[in-house]
């Protein structure tokens, strides 16, 4: 259930999902776009181009014609000194051009040209060129006026005719091109359009992804915050539930194990009284009487380790002036402990969480640092209350740190009481744990 | 030179050298290496041309007119002839001549038109110059508005009209740039003839640039003429083959016509500049016939497919390919067109990278010329500018009616510089300029250049070198060739590098230059060999020859060096 209600809240599929059509969309775009540029490439070239070359072509005819008009208009001068024989050169020359350039032209007009007009076109240069060669053999002959005659009355009207027809499909070339532009025009607007169209639900796809995004991330951050809450009063139900029974456990030791051997002692120390003198009865009995005494010291030890009556009935400082030698003597380690600052007197509960605190760093020394030495500071300020603890052993491992039940207890019993627990290494090795306070949390007085 | 200009100077000089034969390195890395001198003045030569502009806007007044460098009486020193127009009937205000200085071989010339029967008034254009008779001095042909004229040179200092017994006479044109050449190789030259349009002044189109006052008319405004062949039959006596050698186009409108052997099969071909129409390249056939291939070679449009307003020509080897590129100066706005051979009977127009292109957008170049002014071994390009229309400038703010004269360095790379800024003498003060040769008239072994201007002076600019480059002239005369060996190609070999030049008439535009062909060595001291491919097919070959000196070629006959050029 909890798997599937984390799944739910992923956005991972809503994103897969997103990629998809946008992938999709980009996808059906560029195919549209080269079907439409492919359209536009093969209007280009096979049409306008194709025209424009072909009209190119055309207007190369048109200028051959022209200047056979010129030519034939020379001719017709009666002025001119040579024989209408020496144009020939000339006539050739735009004979070879003309030809050329009918030869192209009529292989990129393509289907633009009706069968007919291919039949007229070509028949009609043929005609004129025959009537040239007629004119031109006339001349030969020597018969001037008659080949004149002929320009006259025969060519200047084919060459006119001529220049007629080309000038048709010179026309027709610029209406096909008109045409194609249009068209050009039209795929270019559509084109545009989808444009549009596509970088609006790009726009409203990327917006309702952001949204999206969005909201998830503040789904997940709710509920992170709501988990750290949980398992911050968690931690706390538990450290209670801890005191509360260490406490009990305590008390039960202290009161009531501690009045029976108190009672036990007194008993045996007045039953030892009426025991003969250097009876064997009273040696038992002394002895009886030290194991409870001895035993009532440790239950009174181990009340105390369980939860510091003192620091009820004494207060934190006089707790850890308790304490401190205590541990030292328990575990070995040489503990320098110094008190700075003016003290105000703490509150108990929160004296314990610092008790606590201090406890379980002196066992992390003791236990995993490998030093002899450990410095205890207590720094009273105006405003807050420091204690820090260091040692110049092997420091911890971030590890090991981020595992250690200890240190988030430290960082829980830091909390409840409204202060910062820090731990750092020391630069030439060891740690330092600094337990900051402020004091408006802690102070007895409500300073 | 500030910092920039250092760093361009050096690598431009790093990229010449780099795209240069080593043997010009000397020279080409130090300044021009030359400089022109006006010697106009000092040498004598007071020509002044007479359009006729008399404000009636006659077409040809704006055109002319030509000169030439010719040994007229074989003396072996350059001489300098000068066409000249005249005042229009019924607008008599003076006398004016053709105008024929002998070099007096001091740096002077002496005016002896009238002892050499030259000062005829005529409405001249264009200069031709060719021994036709091969009798050892140099004929004289002027085209003219109206009836060209032929002279013959009669060896005794003088000049016979010989118009009339050439058979020359009774053609009537608007003749412009003409030039001898031996088409058939018979070993006699004959003469072609550019038109221009069909004009007369009876004719004369009104044009107007505002509306209101007459201008010179562009050539659309006319029909066009074709232009002349006539076959020179041995006798003194001329056979017009334009209709049957297919030359024969009457929509033609040429100003400028070039020899080159563009297909390299030892028989001269021409090319003639068109104003506003396609430029012709006339092909010969080897059969007395000529075929136009301007198309097919790419000579005959812009790269924009244009026909431009063809005004010179003139064909050389610029590149060191040993193939002739060609220059052909345009309108103002169209640019000089250079042309590089790229492959057989193909040729490039590399006018914008080379440089030439931008240089001359803004001028109307009319006289041009490939030379090697520095003698470095690559042929510079020299052009005379200068527009039609005095009041251009009311249309046109940045071009103006006088221009300067442009001199492009060939830098090696296919690269030009326009220096004429930098060879002194006020070279590149603005003129009206239309004829422009060359020729060593004071035999230094280098070129000098000659130019005239429409209706105003003429120049002479004396080519000095200060680098003391070397060079090598070879002077030729043909006996199975043509006397003058026009057409007879000249290759030179040193250090593994070619030169080649062509013993050619006509060219520029309305001019000639002179026929002996010089070779810049730059510091070379001596060339390995250099072949002759005379205009008769004979071959002949003659090695270790020194610099400093001109050879005397003679056909068959061998080889012999002047002391000194």
């Amino acid at each position: 259930m909890q798997n599937a209600a984390s799944s739910d809240r992923s956005p991972t599929n809503g994103l897969l999902l997103g990629l998809v059509i946008t992938l999709a969309a980009v996808l059906a775009y560029s195919s549209y776009i080269t079907v439409q540029l492919a359209g536009l490439r093969r209007l280009q070239s096979e049409m306008v181009d194709r025209n424009r070359k072909d009209s190119l072509q055309l207007l190369r005819v048109q200028n051959d014609l022209n200047s056979i008009a010129l030519a034939m208009r020379d001719m017709l001068d009666t002025t001119e000194s040579y024989p209408l024989t020496a144009w020939t050169a000339q006539f050739e020359r735009i004979h070879q051009d003309l030809d050329a350039g009918l030869k192209l032209e009529e292989s990129l007009a393509g289907a633009n040209r009706t069968p007919e007009q291919r039949l007229f076109l070509s028949q009609a240069v043929a005609q004129f060129w025959d009537a040239v060669n007629r004119m031109f053999g006339v001349a030969q002959n020597g018969k001037e006026a008659e080949a004149r005659e002929q320009i006259r009355l025969s060519l200047q009207a084919r060459q006119q005719a001529l220049s007629t027809a080309v000038s048709r499909l010179l026309v027709e070339n610029n209406e096909g091109e008109e045409q194609a532009a249009a068209r050009i025009a039209q795929i270019y607007d559509g084109v545009q359009r989808q444009l549009y169209i596509f970088l609006a639900a790009m726009l409203i796809a990327i917006v309702l992804t952001s949204l999206y995004l969005i909201r998830s991330n503040r789904q997940i951050f709710a509920r992170l915050a709501e988990l750290s809450e949980q398992r911050s009063d968690l931690a706390q139900k538990l450290i209670s539930t801890q005191e509360s029974t260490l406490r009990h456990i305590s008390r039960e030791l202290h009161d009531e194990f501690g009045q029976v051997l108190t009672a036990i002692g007194s008993m045996l120390g007045r039953a030892g009284k009426h025991a003969p003198e250097g009876s064997s009865l009273g040696e038992d009995l002394k002895e009886v009487q030290e194991v409870a005494q001895s035993t009532l010291n440790n239950i009174r030890t181990l009340s105390q380790a369980l939860h510091p009556v003192l620091l009820e009935e004494a207060g934190l400082e006089s707790t850890l002036d308790w304490y401190i030698p205590t541990v030292g003597r328990q575990t070995g380690l040489a503990l320098h402990y110094e008190k700075t600052g003016q003290s105000f007197p703490v509150e108990t509960s929160a004296g314990v969480h610092i008790y606590r605190v201090l406890q379980e760093a002196l066992n992390n020394v003791s236990r995993h640092s490998g030093a002899r030495d450990a410095w205890i500071w207590l720094r009273y300020s105006p405003d807050s209350l420091e204690l820090e603890v260091e040692d110049h052993g092997t420091g911890f491992v971030p590890e090991k740190l981020q595992r250690g039940i200890g240190l988030v207890a430290m960082r829980e019993r830091a909390e409840l009481i409204g202060g910062t627990l820090t731990i750092s290494p020391w630069p030439q090795g060891g740690t330092k744990i600094l337990l900051q306070i402020p004091r408006v949390k802690v102070d007895a007085n409500g300073a | 030179m500030n910092r920039r200009d250092f760093l361009f100077r050096t690598l431009a000089a790093g990229l010449t050298t780099a795209a240069a034969p080593p043997w010009i390195f000397a020279n080409r890395t130090a300044t021009l290496g030359f400089r022109l001198t006006d010697v106009t003045s000092a040498a004598g030569v007071q020509f002044r041309h007479n359009s006729g502009a008399y404000g009636g806007k006659l077409l040809p007044e704006t055109l002319g007119a030509g000169c030439a460098f010719l040994d007229y009486d074989s003396d072996g020193w350059q001489d300098i002839l000068f066409v000249n127009g005249m005042d229009w009937p019924g607008h008599k205000r003076q006398r004016s001549t053709l105008r024929l200085y002998r070099n007096n071989r001091n740096g002077t010339f002496t005016d002896v038109t009238r002892n050499a029967g030259l000062d005829v008034e005529i409405y001249g254009m264009g200069v031709a110059v060719g021994d036709y008779n091969n009798d050892g001095f140099p004929d004289i042909f002027i085209t003219c508005v109206g009836q060209s004229r032929l002279f013959r040179n009669t060896g005794r200092g003088a000049f016979v009209d010989a118009t009339r017994s050439s058979g020359l006479f009774g053609r009537q044109g608007f003749s412009t740039s003409a030039l001898w050449f031996d088409y058939d190789r018979d070993g006699l030259l004959d003469l072609f003839i550019c038109n221009y349009v069909r004009w007369s002044p009876q004719h004369d189109v009104f044009c107007s640039t505002d509306g209101s006052h007459k201008s010179y008319c562009t050539p659309e405004a006319y029909r066009g003429d074709t232009c002349w062949l006539f076959h020179n039959r041995g006798n003194g006596t001329f056979e017009d083959v334009t209709a049957t050698s297919g030359i024969f186009d009457s929509s033609s409108k040429s100003l400028g016509v070039a020899m080159l052997d563009y297909d390299q099969d030892g028989w001269p071909d021409l090319l003639v500049a068109n104003d506003t129409q396609p430029n012709k390249l006339y092909r010969n056939l080897k059969n007395g016939k000529f075929k136009d291939v301007a198309v097919e070679a790419g000579l005959a449009f812009s790269t924009e497919g244009k026909a431009r307003a063809g005004m010179g020509v003139d064909a050389g080897d610029f590149d060191g390919s040993g193939k002739p590129g060609v220059a052909i100066t345009n309108f103002d706005n169209e640019m000089i067109g250079l042309y590089r051979a790229t492959a057989p009977g193909v040729f490039d127009d590399v006018s914008i990278p080379s440089g030439i292109g931008a240089a001359s957008r803004n001028s109307l170049g009319f006289g041009c010329s490939f030379l090697d002014a520095d003698l470095d071994g690559f042929l510079d390009l020299a052009v005379a500018n200068g527009h039609i229309d005095e009041t251009v400038r009311n249309i046109r703010g940045n071009v103006g009616y006088a221009q300067p004269p442009q001199l492009f360095m060939n830098l090696g790379g296919g690269k030009f510089r326009d220096v004429a800024g930098q060879v002194g003498a006020g070279f590149e003060s603005p003129k009206v300029g239309r004829g422009l040769a060359c020729g060593d008239f004071d035999r230094d072994g280098d070129l000098d250049i000659l130019m005239t201007t429409n209706n105003g002076p003429a120049y002479l600019y004396r080519n000095d070198q200060t680098a003391n480059s070397r060079s090598i002239r070879f002077h030729l005369k043909g006996t199975q060739s043509n006397r003058d060996a026009i057409g007879s190609a000249v290759q030179i070999f040193h250090q593994g590098q070619r030169q080649s030049r062509i013993v050619r008439g006509g060219s520029s535009y309305l001019s000639q230059s002179e026929l002996p062909v010089t070779f810049g060595l730059g510091g070379l001291e001596k060339i390995d060999r250099v072949v002759i491919d005379w205009s008769s097919g004979r071959t002949e070959e003659y090695k270790d020859l020194r610099a400093g000196k001109t050879y005397n070629c003679v056909e068959t006959k061998g080889i012999d060096a002047r002391p000194g050029f």
